[in-house]
């Protein structure tokens, strides 16, 4: 027999539905474990925060709503970097699904394809697909890939062994002449193939719909990170979850759950009700993505620490970024939305995968008024083995942080629970030295 | 509360009263008790004199006999300034891990690097290649001080580096170069580290392997500046956390 597949190995059904059912009953339990550790940790934790502990449960509500959806016609597309543009797929009558993996245990399935060496969140993946587990994954009739990074690059390659995938590449130089012409043309092409895929025409009016849904989801999620910037009312790892399952949740109904979310944490500020002390070190973290369930083990370290420590802020592309920054518009003509629609993904975005000539200035003043607005105390700067993008990165922003005197700790780790100890042991010294003037 | 050792320090009035050492073994807890039971004997006091007991070290939380903890690194900035007071920059060197640590005249940690979860830069990595050349622990710093070249080795972790010992010995290398490729190895690990963190002088050389010759001879050629080195490097963990402990009855 001829194995038709470019890349995956072939499994039997028996070992693929094994292994998943395995993984997810683990998985099921890692959830839930989760969520009883965040409620912990926060006596008064926002009763608003019900809501998202249960749409955050990969095999549950959600699954099935679109599964429902998926049998009336309408199309799933699933995506990986956050520069898929969602609006263009819900003018189109779809669902975007992000699809990242954030199980650990998969990524040993995915070593059976690609290297260890490889960005655990690829293999990850990867691992994913090969046993079904992911049921967004599984539910999407199409992959969007932005080719940001090799990872991104040559895992959109592997998936098409499985599913058809669509990639798009992006510039990596943001100020050239023809950067934003090209980026354009290619937001142009995806909004062809989203046409050809739903068989549904994105008019004017749908786009400017969508566009406006995504600007209420931008304020609204504004207003969440805007409540962190004060005494802590809400600790950092429920709020890095209530921005974690825009990924995946409908958003019309994210939107209200949020509010309702941020109108309780207003009542708090007033209230002078806090998550935790006032004077709790407020930390920052930023670097590889931390996708639910598996790789919360950094928040959790952090806000279950002894000196404990609370997240104010952090710049991930699978929290702080996910809406951070809307579509300008200045006409509702096609040609400006698909410009404003370029420009989001584009020059407003502060992935590390883009350098420009004038060095790349934009993310590091981001991350400094960042650290400056959330009165930041400390950074902690998280990268994955193999994630070369943000690797290559530190060393600047820890000279940059260096002459502010704001300490700055390097966290590498995998897709594994086995260094829990180790880096609880490492994080515990950085908080203790962001306390150190009070506590010794 | 040491990967490899349990050590246990008393201070009162700024002065050491004892010390003493066990094998951290199967339990660690057990080992803690021992240290401390012995450290009270030889300085004459019951567990009642003790005002704090602080806890520092991979295994702290074994340690059931402690009223707090503080970090390794921040127990060797404590220590590192309490023992040299010009001291700014602390590297600590012990079995399984190594790490260094800047910190004020106050012994406050300013910044610290640790090992990337690796071994080949730490103390376990020199009882490796030891057995692979079949000489004693202790011989091993003197052996290498013999050796009259460097033959590099390319020392990515342990196992890497046994097989690559194990083709030096097949070339037919003496004994001391082999030894001295094993330190220069272990240095340029540590050393590469330490250029991260920056070299703020002076440098403290403590943890068990300060007390090896061989590394301190190659890592004082890899980094190219003195380093300070207390009596008693292995213990200054433990004197970290009882100087802690101090502070934190007062």
């Amino acid at each position: 027999m001829v194995d038709k597949k470019k890349y995956v190995p072939e499994m039997t059904q028996k070992e693929i539905d094994e292994i998943r059912s395995s993984i997810k009953s683990a998985s099921k339990r890692i959830m839930a474990d989760y969520i009883e550790r965040m409620k912990k940790t926060s006596n008064n934790r926002p009763e608003a925060m019900s809501y998202f502990d249960d749409i955050a449960d990969l095999f549950g509500q959600r699954e099935r709503e679109l599964q429902a959806a998926k049998q009336d016609g309408t199309k799933i597309v699933g995506y990986f970097c956050n520069f898929a543009p969602i609006e263009l797929i819900m003018a189109a009558d779809a669902i975007p699904v992000r699809v990242n993996s954030g199980w650990y245990d998969t990524a040993k399935i995915g070593d059976r394809v690609v290297p260890v060496e490889v960005c655990p969140m690829v293999r990850s993946t990867i691992g994913a697909k090969m046993i079904g587990l992911s049921p967004y994954l599984e539910l999407s009739d199409a992959l969007i890939s932005v080719l940001t990074c090799d990872g991104m690059t040559k895992e959109s390659e592997i998936l098409s062994d499985f599913k058809p995938v669509f990639t798009m590449p992006i510039p990596r130089v943001k100020d050239s002449a023809h950067s934003l012409r090209f980026w354009n043309d290619e937001i142009k092409i995806a909004k062809d193939y989203i046409e050809r895929l739903t068989k549904n025409k994105i008019t004017r009016k749908k786009l400017k719909r969508s566009i406006e849904l995504i600007h209420k989801a931008t304020r609204t999620f504004r207003r969440l990170q805007e409540l962190r910037k004060g005494p802590p009312v809400i600790m950092g790892r429920d709020a890095m979850l209530v921005n974690q399952t825009f990924m995946w949740d409908d958003t019309k109904r994210w939107i209200e759950k949020t509010e309702a979310l941020c109108n309780e944490l207003d009542k708090r500020v007033q209230d002078k009700i806090y998550a935790c002390p006032p004077d709790t070190p407020r930390v920052m973290v930023t670097g590889t993505p931390m996708i639910w369930p598996d790789n919360w083990k950094l928040p959790s370290i952090v806000e279950e620490a002894s000196p404990q420590g609370v997240i104010v802020a952090d710049e991930l592309c699978s929290s702080d970024r996910l809406l951070n920054d809307p579509v300008g518009i200045d006409e509702w003509s096609m040609d400006d939305m698909f410009h404003g629609i370029s420009e989001r993904y584009l020059m407003s975005s502060t992935c590390p995968c883009f350098t420009s000539n004038d060095g790349n200035e934009d993310r590091i003043n981001w991350l400094l008024n960042k650290v400056k607005e959330w009165k930041v105390d400390g950074v902690i700067y998280y990268v994955v083995r193999g994630c070369m993008l943000y690797a290559m990165e530190y060393p600047r922003l820890k000279k940059v942080l260096d002459n502010l005197n704001l300490p700055i700790y390097y966290l590498d780790t995998e897709y594994t629970r086995e260094d829990v100890g180790q880096m609880k042991t490492r994080v515990e010294a950085f908080l203790e030295m962001l306390t150190a003037r009070v506590d010794l | 509360m040491g990967t490899q050792s349990v050590k246990t320090l008393i201070l009162k009035d700024g002065k050491v009263l004892a010390r003493s050492k066990a094998f951290s073994g199967f339990e660690p807890s057990k080992a803690a008790e021992e240290t401390l039971a012995k450290a009270l004997a030889k300085a004459k006091l019951t567990k009642l004199d003790l005002d704090h007991v602080t806890a520092t070290g991979s295994g702290m939380e074994m340690a059931l006999v402690s009223d707090s903890t503080v970090s390794m690194m921040g127990a060797d900035a404590r220590a590192g300034v309490w023992l040299f007071p010009t001291g700014r920059t602390i590297i600590d060197v012990g079995a399984e891990e190594a790490r260094a640590v800047k910190c004020d005249e106050n012994g406050i940690m300013i910044d610290f690097v640790v090992n990337e979860r690796c071994a080949a830069g730490a103390g376990a990595f020199i009882e490796a290649m030891a057995r692979a050349l079949e000489v004693k622990l202790e011989e091993m710093g003197p052996l290498s001080l013999k050796a009259e070249r460097a033959s590099p080795i390319n020392a990515s972790c342990v196992i890497f580096g046994e097989s690559d010992v194990v083709t030096l010995i097949h070339r037919q290398e003496s004994k001391p170069e082999i030894a001295r490729a094993v330190f220069d190895a272990m240095a340029d690990r540590v050393s590469s580290m330490l250029f991260r963190l920056g070299l703020t002088p002076e440098i403290v050389l403590v943890g068990g392997a300060a007390k090896d010759v061989g590394f301190v001879a190659s890592l004082k050629r890899k980094i190219g500046v003195e380093v300070l080195i207390p009596e008693f490097p292995e213990f200054a963990g433990a004197l970290g956390a009882a100087l802690t402990a101090a502070n934190r009855v007062r």
